[in-house]
């Protein structure tokens, strides 16, 4: 919005990139929004680059890797200071 | 915490949290559980932040703040960060910030709220390409749609919500290059005897005014009678195109926000084998209640936008009503203390509804939406596309959930949310028939995934830990 925020921020990482962002949003609304990285998990089906669609929990694009865990809708997980975030690889047992 | 309560609500939406107080102010231990990490729900999410209120004109930011203020005193036991996956007459099982817990309940109101109307297209699966909704929350969380803030952005589609986010991205200096225009002008024309009731409720006529003129002063090139959106480009968005009379047209863009209206979530009650009705007008399934909230399973209360799409302040006041209905479901007030405290919220809620019956006519769904060319992905967790749905049913399928054992489509970690409107749409048109005769999607719990661990915790617990 066009007023300047007054709000706490937090930093995360994505990807090794730090990221300042406000503190109490999503992390796919941190990285969508401010990292602007494209494509953030490799879709396990067809491979090809997804990005989060929805950001309220019902479309799972936005599954990415958040301090180590895979697999984590990120549109539902609050950012948190350090918080390491990756996309979200091709499992390694699918081979396309 | 406690896992016995009188009322659990489920959802910090409107409906949930004004549930949560009424049902409180009646006398009843309440417990509220939400996935997210603050109340408000998508209408107010993080209303209480200074990021959350700014989005916010001045009359909703009041109302949603007074609403949350009203929770927190209320007394209601607060339950964030929680994913429901099972629910029974009297249980819910879930997941509580990251532990799984079983939660009981004398009565249950279930606030799932709405979602954006899935539509698939070409391309819609390229980043670059979000619901409008989606994107009216990256701007909420002070985000950009782009990494360059004045790059090319479309907004198509139809309904009030696209109307609401143009005048949200004109705030935030972005560059609309086009808006295309997917509504249906002989259902439009159709609104037109039912607006005069709008003069019964002006402060929401003035706000869809005020919005309609934004978009007017901001200059949004209108595009009208717009089919076939295709998203177009390598690994990421580039180019979007479109059909207007016969002919295609292209146009660049780094972002590409599509909104054909709003429909409630309905897994939930669907799980169950609730009833469900079929709206012809606004194309989607709704649950059958009595005018509280009361399902055809005793105890168990559904409110706000899930139950039929009126928009926030409406469920509010559905909210209120299903606390009260459920207060005297467990006996602890009067029929006539109840029909009493309904009395307000049950006036207001109908002229709401009379003043608002145009909306269902004016922005009802293009009939054509879902004729999608064959190569369009419609189960984006499955990778199934039109066609095989079509081939499906030239091979002989004449129900959905056939379809989908044939296809795959619906099977994915969505759980058919984002396919099932328009699998059952495409079936639909490929068996000539109505959506109502090829049914909807079987919802089996959990109705999210939910790690086998946990599951097993809780439905198969070893002797030594019980939950
Ligand atoms: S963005 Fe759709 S589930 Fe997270």
């Amino acid at each position: 919005m066009s007023t300047p925020l007054t709000t706490t921020t937090v930093r995360i990482l994505f990807e090794g990139q730090e990221l300042e962002v406000p503190a109490g949003i999503s992390v796919a609304a941190a990285v969508a929004g401010y990292a602007h990285p494209g494509h953030t998990c490799k879709h396990p089906v067809d491979g090809s680059g997804r990005a989060p669609f929805c950001f309220m929990g019902v479309c799972f694009e936005c599954l990415m890797e958040i301090n180590g865990l895979p697999d984590v809708q990120s549109c539902l997980v609050t950012v948190e200071e350090g918080m390491q975030v990756r996309r979200q690889p091709l499992p390694e047992s699918i081979k396309l | 915490m406690n896992r016995r309560t009188d009322l659990l609500v489920i959802g910090a939406g409107p409906a949930g949290l004004a549930a949560a107080v009424s049902a409180r102010d009646c006398g009843l231990e309440v417990t509220l559980i939400d996935e997210q990490a603050a109340p408000g729900g998508q209408l107010f999410r993080n209303i209480e932040s200074p990021l959350g209120q700014q989005a916010l004109q001045a009359r909703e930011r009041a109302q949603g703040m007074e609403l949350v203020r009203a929770f927190r005193a209320s007394g209601a036991a607060y339950c964030p960060k929680t994913t429901i996956w099972g629910l029974e007459p009297g249980r819910v099982s879930c997941t509580l910030e990251g532990v799984p817990a079983t939660l009981e309940a004398s009565a249950i109101i279930v606030a799932p709220g709405a979602m954006e109307r899935p539509v698939p297209f070409p391309g819609w699966t390229l980043p670059g390409v979000m619901g409008a909704g989606g994107a009216d929350i990256l701007l909420r969380s002070g985000g950009t749609l782009d990494k360059d803030p004045a790059a090319p952005v479309v907004l198509a589609g139809n309904g009030p919500l696209l109307l609401l986010l143009a005048g949200h991205l004109l705030q935030a200096g972005v560059k609309i290059v086009a808006w295309l225009d997917t509504g249906c002008w002989s259902q439009r024309l159709r609104a037109l005897p039912l607006m005069p009731a709008a003069a019964l409720d002006p402060a929401y006529l003035n706000k869809g005014v005020k919005m309609a003129l934004q978009v007017l002063k901001g200059k949004i090139p209108l595009i009208r009678g717009v089919s076939d959106i295709r998203a177009l480009g390598e690994g990421q968005l580039e180019q979007v195109s479109y059909r207007k009379r016969g002919k295609r047209y292209l146009l660049g863009a780094a972002t590409l926000l599509r909104h054909e209206g709003i429909i409630p979530r309905t897994h939930i009650l669907n799980s169950l084998r609730i009833e469900h009705h079929w709206d012809r007008v606004q194309r989607y399934w709704y649950p059958l209640l009595d005018q509280d909230g009361a399902t055809s399973i005793a105890g168990l209360f559904l409110a706000g936008d899930a139950g039929y799409v009126h928009g926030g302040d409406a469920s509010q006041l559905k909210g209120s009503m299903s606390g009260v209905a459920a207060a005297r479901y467990l006996g602890v007030i009067s029929k006539e203390e109840a029909a009493d405290r309904s009395a307000a919220p049950r006036k207001q809620l109908q002229t709401m509804r009379i003043s608002r019956g145009y909306l269902r006519h004016l922005f009802a769904p293009h009939p054509q939406l879902f004729k999608v060319p064959d190569e369009t992905m419609v189960c984006r967790c499955e990778c199934v596309t039109a066609g095989e749905i079509r081939k499906a049913v030239a091979e002989g399928c004449t129900e959905v959930n056939e379809v989908k054992l044939f296809s795959r489509c619906g099977m994915g970690p969505c759980q058919g949310r984002m396919c099932g409107p328009a699998l059952a749409e495409i079936t639909a048109a490929a068996c000539s028939t109505g959506v109502e005769s090829v049914g909807s999607l079987r919802i089996r719990q959990p109705f999210r995934p939910v790690s086998l661990e946990n599951y097993c915790d809780l439905h198969h617990p070893l002797p030594d830990q019980q939950p």
